[in-house]
């Protein structure tokens, strides 16, 4: 019965995923062959070739964009984190008048449509002379992103026991102190799943970069990657390929760091 | 800056039982500033570049916003009567209503079957979670590229698979062709990316029941249906329930999927599909935030009675 | 004092956006003083660029360093839209499609060309910059020619016997035979997924029926059942339920039709094709298995040759451009007949664009065909001078998204069977006419 259920986990989950790999070492004529080639017959790096090697216009964008991304999504990821960890310790350990508006204020921003907030922002952001700079990508991602990664070390913390706290208050340790020598470290794992949670986020947005960046200085790959379709036609191939390429480092994460991400999901969302 | 308010104990903090307060002196008098100054940074962004915008936007739903033909206007409810008429959206309305239905059913259902079968240790059980979340960590613009290879009618897998092992003689038409089953297979596509989170609230909450309760169970000579039905499903009530919240959030704003998979077909159109149409395509911003501001309430309204109805807190 | 310091930060960030609201984007000083050379202008369009060494040497010659990005033509539409409404800058010059023209022009969100260039001079050689004027204005420059065109397999016809047709009845009569044949099952390619593809089709199908949908007031031509638009439908429709048609089609957009479909020899014609397709596609070996099998038709009308739809894309400048004179030189350099000449192939595939259709200047296609390098030049070039027409002679209407998209998501629900073509055509002509009257 076990062994059902997880040959159903294993098929459900990676069936696509191959399709996607297999695809990717094929021609075109060689995709859309009937049936289908199950394994590639005579596979073929060239859609990778084309994506990667060489200084063309194309490899240059690849290159260029996955260096955006990782920037992008990293300063938002930080940025995020830090401001989380403070405010949740606040939100966890102290009682002030608007908490609670403004904890759930903070939630409430989840249930909006992107749609409904790209111009105002965009519009802000024009203002600022801030389209087309990582500021502006990584201000609307910490936006978005804040009230989950809050709210997951919100509960992660407010997990935590309170005595280790109070000894450390009880032997003079100011509460700053209390937050960086005391929550900080016992805190470690939490952190560590709301960065990998968070970076996972950016890593998939396509609507405010698409918007927000003009040119390659600061597209992000799946940017980069959706452009590859043509309006005259559509590259199976080297789209399958490129969305392989866009799945790497969200998938090594995930197989390399899952217990953190497992922890961090769980403390964002039971309560 | 944080530095200056230090040392006084939070004045909610309970002492625990039987010690004193700890260092009760109270130094100055006036407001506790540390807390305010750990949540302004967070309450600038979220005020500054959510909150303002979205109040802008959802304001403009009570306005009459056409670019083309300007200028902006109050007009009162008009621009939600005018949704009401609008008989695309109407469908959409359906549509969107049959994806959350199946979406968050679907996705419980897998949700438990996945938790249930990585409950217990087993070598390689790491791994195989692992390979449960990937769809859930993956971009979504990489998502419709994956299924696009899977469903199409002229050289999907599916199609290729099923003549392969000769259910059928050739290639069959399966989105589009009849809106019920277009749906339900544009929302596996997101059930695909969404049950990995359902199956690990579930999971957690598998885990808090105490292995006696089964052992207990057992020796009264229960099936394991029954303890199903009685002891797991009973307990993991809590996971359930947050697990059908994220879902119908995410079912209830479903986009890309149909977009990608089904084109602007009114068999498959949701209704954030109709409000990038109203907006991008109609340039009717007014009508388009009046939507969005719907959405929006439908979202909280039925994430708590979602919480209302199923979510129980569980005593062991 | 949480609740006061929330609603003054609120009451910042408001005063900000109020301020956006009212300054409108256009920020600093005149832009059409602003210098012509020695300036990076940024152009976006859902193209490849051209080759680096032609970009260098444009440089060398004007002082202008061109920064080419490349955005798929969907994403493109939604970022030029968000552009406008929120009045930003976004590039020196980006695309106009010919089926935007009405809106961008109402919104007057680009530069009128003939300001900051001679488009007079052009119109001679390039037929289809009537696609690109709105309100007397020309709101953006052709840079290739795409028309609508019919394809066909020439081995499937000969190997069921049917002859070549030149109307519309020999059209469908042999289809029917190919399929009674058995040459293939399903001869005929119409890509029903609801997209601007089956717009676009359908459009091309009510020219060969000889006519057009909507008349110069933009009212609907098409709602009376001896009209030809009703009879493009109803062809349309039928073919599905003859059999004519792929069943997948229901869900087949117009690019997945020809590479799935016409590139794999599993339909033997495509009534509204686009011009190019067969150099950039069918015959492109790495992509087809009918490498040299496919022919341009002189579009089979219902009384003999019929028009070619043109289905441009263009290139404009956007009013928040901040280089708008040197992106107008850019522009002149970018669609001259010369260099779309080297964009298409003449010589050599260094200096080619890949999957650039077809040059805009008749000059450069005649130029192309009589040097044998343009796959079927010869007649290409000819429907380009003498039957590529404007879909609307006075250009597409500022609402035509909201029409289009009426259009095929209706054909695309009576070709699913959820209902019928009079159904359909009502829902078409009810949409033309609420916008014709509102706007």
């Amino acid at each position: 019965m076990r062994r059902l259920g997880v040959a159903f986990v294993l098929v459900w989950s990676l069936l696509p995923l191959y399709w996607a790999l297999n695809i990717s070492f094929q021609t075109n004529a060689q995709i859309t062959s009937r049936p289908a080639h199950y394994v590639p017959s005579d596979p073929t790096l060239n859609n990778y070739r084309a994506l990667l090697v060489g200084d063309g216009d194309l490899p240059a964008q690849i290159r260029q964009s996955a260096a955006n991304i990782v920037i992008e999504c990293g300063l938002a990821t930080v940025v995020t984190v830090v401001l989380a960890t403070l405010a949740a310790y606040a939100f966890a350990r102290m009682r002030f008048r608007g908490r609670t508006l403004l904890l759930y204020s903070v939630l409430a921003t989840m249930a909006l449509p992107a749609y409904a907030t790209l111009i105002p922002l965009y519009r802000l952001m024009s203002e600022a002379g801030l389209v087309n700079t990582y500021t502006a990508i990584v201000l609307v991602y910490v936006s978005g992103f804040l009230p989950v990664a809050t709210w997951i070390m919100h509960n992660y913390m407010e997990a935590l026991p309170v005595a280790i706290e109070e000894a450390a208050q009880v032997d003079g340790a100011s509460r700053m102190q209390v937050l960086t020598r005391v929550v900080l470290p016992l805190a470690g794992p939490g952190i560590v799943s709301t960065t990998i949670i968070t970076f996972l986020f950016a890593w998939g947005q396509f609507l405010f970069p698409l918007v927000l960046s003009s040119d390659i200085s600061t597209q992000p790959l799946t940017v980069v990657i959706t452009a590859l379709q043509g309006r005259r036609e559509v590259p199976y191939g080297l789209l399958s390929a490129a969305g392989v390429l866009a799945v790497t480092v969200p998938a090594v994460i995930a197989m390399t760091l899952n217990r953190y991400i497992v922890n961090g999901l769980l403390a964002g969302s039971v309560k | 800056m944080a530095q200056t308010h230090d040392t006084r104990p939070s004045s909610d903090r309970r002492p625990a039982p039987g010690k004193p307060a700890p260092s009760a002196a109270v130094r100055r008098r006036g407001p506790d500033l540390l807390p305010y100054a750990l949540v302004a940074p967070l309450a600038v962004f979220i005020v500054g570049l959510a909150i303002v915008p979205a109040i802008y936007a959802l304001t403009q739903a009570f306005f009459r916003v056409q670019v083309l033909d300007p200028p902006t206007r109050f007009n009162g409810v008009d621009n939600f009567t005018a949704l009401a008429d609008n008989a695309a959206l109407v469908k959409s309305m359906v549509n969107t209503a049959a994806y959350v239905g199946i979406g968050v059913t679907l996705s419980t259902v897998i949700g438990i079957a996945m938790a249930m079968a990585v409950q217990r240790k087993f070598a390689g059980r790491s791994l195989v979670i692992a390979a449960m979340i990937l769809p859930w960590a993956l971009p979504g613009v990489v998502e419709g590229i994956v299924w696009l290879g899977i469903w199409d009618a002229n050289v999907g897998l599916f199609n290729s698979a099923l003549t392969t092992v000769g259910l059928v003689d050739q290639y069959q038409v399966f989105l589009g062709a009849n809106r019920w089953l277009t749906i339900l297979l544009i929302e596996i596509v997101q059930v695909w990316q969404i049950a990995p989170l359902s199956a690990l609230l579930v999971l957690a909450s598998l885990q808090n029941i105490p292995g006696e309760l089964y052992e207990a169970a057992a020796l009264d000579g229960c099936t394991a249906w029954s303890r199903f039905r009685r002891i797991t499903l009973p307990l993991v009530r809590p996971g359930v329930a947050v697990a059908m919240v994220q879902a119908l959030i995410l079912t209830l704003n479903i986009f890309d999927q149909p977009y990608v998979l089904n084109g602007a077909a009114e068999t498959g159109a949701s209704l954030t599909m109709q409000t990038y149409f109203i907006s991008f395509q109609n340039l009717d911003f007014g009508q388009g935030y009046a939507l969005s501001l719907v959405i929006t309430v439908a979202t909280l309204v039925a994430s708590f009675a979602v919480v209302k109805l199923v979510y129980r807190r569980v005593e062991y | 004092m949480v609740r006061s310091r929330a609603v003054r930060s609120m009451l910042v960030a408001g005063c900000v956006l109020a301020l956006a609201a009212c300054n409108g984007g256009s920020g600093s000083g005149e832009p059409l003083s602003a210098p012509t050379s020695n300036v990076t202008i940024s152009v976006v369009l859902a193209s490849n660029p051209p080759s680096k060494a032609a970009l260098d040497a444009f440089t060398k010659e004007t002082g202008i360093t061109v920064k080419w990005t490349n955005v798929d033509w969907d994403s493109l539409q939604t970022k030029i839209t968000a552009a406008v409404a929120a009045k930003t800058y976004f590039a020196d010059a980006t695309n106009v499609d010919w089926s935007r023209v009405g809106q961008l022009g109402k919104l007057n969100a680009f530069y009128p060309m003939e300001q900051l260039m001679d488009t007079a001079a052009m119109a001679a050689d390039v037929p289809q910059l009537t696609s690109f004027t709105a309100g007397g204005h020309v709101v953006g420059i052709p840079y290739d020619a795409s028309f609508s065109v019919t394809t066909i397999n020439k081995n499937i016809y000969d190997k069921a016997g049917v002859a070549v047709p030149t109307t519309m009845d020999e059209y469908t009569q042999g289809l029917k035979a190919i399929k009674a044949n058995g040459a293939v099952q399903y001869p005929l390619n119409i890509p029903f997924a609801a997209a601007e593809g089956l717009s676009t089709y359908w459009y091309q199908t009510t020219g060969a029926f000889g006519g057009t949908v909507l008349d110069d007031k933009y009212k609907p031509t098409f709602t009376d059942p001896g009209s030809p638009g009703y009879k493009a439908a109803q062809w349309m429709v039928d073919a599905v339920k003859q059999g004519l048609v792929p069943p997948g089609n229901i869900n087949v957009s117009d690019t997945q039709g020809q590479q799935t479909l016409m590139a794999k020899g599993e339909v033997a014609s495509t009534f509204s094709d686009y011009s190019g397709m067969i150099g950039s596609l069918y015959d492109d070996p790495a992509s087809s298995s009918v490498v040299q099998q496919v022919r341009y038709l002189r579009t089979p009308g219902a009384a003999g040759p019929g028009p070619n739809n043109s289905n441009p894309d263009g290139v404009g400048v956007p009013r928040t451009a901040k280089y708008p004179k040197a992106a107008a030189i850019f522009i002149k350099w970018f669609t001259s007949a010369e260099n779309q000449a080297d964009w298409a192939g003449i010589n050599g595939v260094d200096k080619a664009i890949k999957g650039y259709p077809l040059p805009s200047h008749v000059s450069a296609v005649e130029q192309l065909a009589s040097k044998g390098q343009l796959i079927g030049g010869k007649e290409l070039a000819e429907m380009l001078k003498t039957s590529s027409r404007p879909i609307f002679p006075g250009g597409a209407p500022s609402w035509y998204p909201e029409f289009s998209r009426t259009v095929y998501t209706s054909l695309h629900s009576a070709a699913a069977g959820e209902m019928t073509v009079d159904a359909a055509i009502k829902a078409i002509a009810d949409t033309a006419n609420r916008l014709s009257a509102g706007g």
